[in-house]
């Protein structure tokens, strides 16, 4: 039977990231802190990177919002 | 993704087999207004015809799916399907990003949220009941949440996985799954917020629930 569409797409590949010593030193303790490994943070980035541009796209938009000092604040995505 | 999986025929009360998918497609959502809808507003209509309480009727039954359309192109949200001789029995939307553990121990720990799972009516026990007839199959729902599981599992979140429960559906998440039950949720019309643990989780899977 051919691969499906999506099975296809779920392949992985491989890839080389450079980061500096401060990249990955956030890496790290960011995936230590969320109990993850770094790939998947780095694939949690991305999906979220990709949903906010999605959502934004819609347009929609993106606040941080600090409850105590009543401060709301867009956040401007590239 | 394409797995064979077992459900129960309730007539026969024997496992069948049935198909666990994850290319979901338009074709699916246009299916569950083509088949399920129908099916509900005939029953619901049975059932205030015959003096039954029509709150049997599942809450979930306004649920347009064809809406989440441009989802099926989203990273962050995976669809997963269960068939049974090209009928669709079941289907599943995951949110893998954006959601944490509310539980002290899973305070922060990214997990996999259950968006939407929805059975086909006829496997509605309660409804099917109320008409006077058996469900065709049971244990579709725990087959997709043996999937959200495996989803979580190989995102790398252990197992971790919540939803907001419907009321009618409390006792399924809580004692057939064993998941762990939070406070309603004030931001999600009260429902109550259901939590695996990766330890629950995996019992779950193994403990061969219904």
């Amino acid at each position: 039977m051919a691969m499906g569409k999506l099975a296809q797409m779920n392949q992985k590949r491989t890839m080389t990231l450079n980061l500096t010593e401060q990249e990955m030193r956030v890496l790290e303790e960011m995936s230590t802190q969320k109990d993850l490994s770094k790939t998947a943070l780095l694939r949690q980035a991305l999906r979220l990177y990709q949903l906010v541009d999605v959502r934004l796209s819609r347009g929609e938009k993106l606040f941080f919002e600090d409850e105590h000092k009543k401060e709301k604040a867009e956040l401007m995505v590239l | 993704m394409r797995d064979p999986v077992q459900i129960i025929d309730c007539t026969t009360r024997e496992a069948v087999e049935a198909e666990l998918f994850d290319e979901v497609t338009i074709e699916h959502f246009l299916e569950t207004q083509k088949e399920w809808r129908p099916f509900v507003v005939a029953a619901t209509k049975l059932l205030v015809q015959s003096g039954a309480s029509a709150e049997i009727v599942p809450s979930h039954f306004h649920w347009d799916w064809s809406r989440k359309e441009a989802d099926l192109r989203v990273l962050a949200f995976s669809f997963f399907g269960i068939a049974r001789k090209e009928k669709l029995q079941g289907l599943m939307k995951l949110q893998t990003v954006g959601r944490a553990g509310r539980l002290a121990t899973q305070k922060g720990k990214p997990l996999v949220y259950v968006d939407y799972l929805e059975t086909a009516p006829w496997n509605i026990k309660p409804l099917m009941q109320a008409l006077g007839k058996r469900p065709q199959f049971a244990a579709v729902g725990t087959r997709l949440i043996e999937a959200a599981v495996r989803k979580s599992l190989e995102e790398g979140f252990k197992g971790r996985l919540a939803l907001h429960s419907l009321p009618g559906s409390e006792r399924f998440y809580l004692e057939v799954c064993g998941m762990t039950a939070l406070v309603p949720d004030p931001a999600k019309q009260n429902l109550l917020w259901c939590e695996f643990t990766p330890a629950q989780a995996e019992k779950f899977l193994t403990g061969g629930a219904a």
